[in-house]
């Protein structure tokens, strides 16, 4: 059984663009990516699943049942960390986890003390005194104190510093192991391509690709920023899989997507001063890429 | 139970603050009587010769003011018009809040419909009212008891409470049908409020107008007129079974346009 089925789900609010017909399947087990650039429509698929709104036509399914209308039932087995946590005011943090707690029929106080001493997060605090990352905290262990069976998660990384960022994903990964499927949103590549088996892909309300992570990992996209020490000739890094070159008096800078040792290759044959790689982010591997390929 | 317990925990410091006011305003109120009773042989005839508009300002000119319990009875309106002011912003709160303060993505992904947290938002609002109902009940007979020189006043001040308590429950129910209705969340609570307003002053102006008489209907607040509660024919049973379908319009209203709706923030 597929852990989310999402069929023709389209969502418009009034006039405007949520999602166009979008469909795709998380199977259970799978840590499951869903990148696109902001504004894309990734939270709205996952507000619907949620049954935070409602689609204008096409249906989602959870673990087989219909997400909107059996969403109580379904939410017993769901686990969601949203993009920014909001809590409610003068609750402590243990107050907080306790009362998300008392909506599940079972146990959790040992649960919320493995997750908070794993995220390093003092219960005795006050939410409203927290900061940014730490609230989020709350938020993960808030969200994963029911050991759900599916962890939704809506741009879960910012805010948290690289270190608390490692430790979640390793949380992640063991919740994994355990046998719970993840579905993850982020317009950040590298993050899904750390962690996820599968990824969509969506742009301006649609689904543009659909595919297995290795293959997206293939297509290896860096920026590339190189300052020559001799002068070569302007189109000496113009050739395939190269976008965007930039050549301003000594220094070529270009995007590339492809088979690195192309690049080192040509490196060598060279004389530099300088090198920069770089991770580009989405918006720029979507401006480049992926609009000419519709 | 949980959500129940929660809100009355969020509430108890505003209920406290208003429950404080109400004492307060009894007390004062009352403390004029003394003042106006002591200071003329006839604070009624005094009354009667203003002009009506004023006399329906300073509570309606059908009371004898001498009467402690009809004295009461002329800043009754200001008590109601302060617990239904109570009413509408607790009943459009406690459902706007979770979009305004953007908790619905923690609350409404939880194993619980949407039915049940109106009704558990629903108990919560009805026991902060009854508890203001009662706080003004308590203090009011033990008030005015004591200015009445031993005549009862319990009874009185009961069907005046009833009176109250009908209204506070329609306008909970006017705040929380269009808090629900809406995702307008900023919008609801200015909305109520107004209704409020407007059907106070309309009131106010139908006691300054007899002409208007015919429009007591559109107002709830002359649904229960301290006069024809203390002096008049009591409870009018049409006006009472308006207000209750009313309540029960407005509630079934709630429920079903929340479960329609998209939850914003």
């Amino acid at each position: 059984m597929n852990a989310i089925e999402i069929r023709n789900l389209t969502k418009y609010y009034g006039k405007s663009r949520g999602i166009i017909d979008v469909s795709f399947d998380v199977k259970q087990g799978e840590i499951f990516g869903f990148i696109g650039p902001n504004g894309a429509g990734k939270s709205t698929t996952i507000r619907i699943l949620l049954a935070l709104i409602y689609p204008t036509s096409g249906s989602a399914t959870i673990f087989g049942k219909d997400s909107i209308k059996y969403a109580p039932e379904v939410m017993k087995d769901v686990g969601y960390l949203p993009s920014e946590v909001f809590y409610y005011d003068g609750m402590k943090v243990i107050d907080l986890l306790r009362y998300s707690a008392s909506f599940y029929k079972k146990d959790c106080s040992k649960r919320i003390k493995e997750l908070s001493e794993a995220m390093d997060l003092d219960l005795t605090k006050k939410i409203d005194d927290l900061s940014f990352g730490n609230k989020k905290k709350v938020g993960i262990v808030q969200g994963l104190l029911h050991e759900p069976k599916l962890i939704i998660l809506d741009e879960p990384t910012s805010g948290l510093d690289p270190l608390m960022q490692q430790k979640f994903f390793e949380l992640l990964e063991h919740e994994n192991k355990k046998g719970a499927t993840i579905l993850l949103s982020s317009h950040v590549l590298s993050e899904v391509q750390r962690l996820c088996n599968r990824v969509a892909i969506i742009k301006e309300g649609k689904i543009i690709k659909l595919e297995a992570m290795n293959a997206l990992n293939e297509e290896n996209f860096k920026r590339f920023k190189i300052d020559v020490a001799a002068d070569i000739p302007k189109n000496y890094f113009q050739f395939d899989g190269v976008n965007d070159l930039q050549v301003k008096g000594k220094t070529h800078s270009f995007l590339f997507k492809g088979n690195i040792n192309e690049i080192t290759q040509k490196l060598a044959g060279i004389k530099i001063s300088n090198l920069w790689v770089d991770e580009p982010d989405l918006e720029e591997i979507f401006m480049h890429y992926y609009s000419k390929e519709e | 139970m949980n959500v129940y317990l929660r809100e009355l925990r969020a509430y108890r410091k505003s209920l406290i603050i208003w429950c404080v006011c109400i004492i307060f305003f009894v007390v004062s109120g009352m403390g004029k009587y003394t003042a106006i009773y002591s200071g003329m042989n006839s604070p009624t005839d005094f009354l009667a010769s203003m002009p009506k508009s004023l006399q329906a300002l300073m509570g309606g000119g059908a009371f004898d003011l001498s009467k402690a319990v009809e004295y009461f009875g002329s800043i009754f309106l200001y008590l109601i018009f302060m617990a239904t002011i109570h009413a509408v912003m607790l009943g459009s709160g406690i459902i706007s809040k979770e979009e305004s303060d953007k908790t619905t993505e923690f609350l409404m992904v939880k194993p619980v419909s949407r039915s049940r947290i109106i009704t558990a938002k629903l108990f919560a609002a009805v026991t902060n009212i009854i508890v203001f109902n009662l706080t003004t009940l308590i203090s009011s007979i033990a008030i005015v008891g004591k200015y009445s020189k031993g005549e009862a006043v319990g009874g009185d001040i009961a069907r005046l409470m009833v009176g109250m308590l009908l209204l506070q429950l329609l306008f909970m129910s006017i705040g929380v049908a269009f808090a629900a209705a809406s995702k307008n969340f900023r919008a609801t609570g200015g909305v109520s409020t107004g209704i409020l307003l407007i059907t106070f002053i309309m009131s106010m102006v139908i006691d300054m107008n007899e002409n208007l008489e015919g429009l007591k209907y559109i107002t709830p607040f002359k649904y229960f007129d301290a006069k024809t509660l203390l002096v008049g024919e009591g409870f009018n049973p049409v006006l009472v079974l308006l207000t209750v379908a009313m309540i029960a319009g407005l509630t079934v209203l709630a429920y079903v346009r929340y479960n329609k709706r998209d939850l914003g923030h």
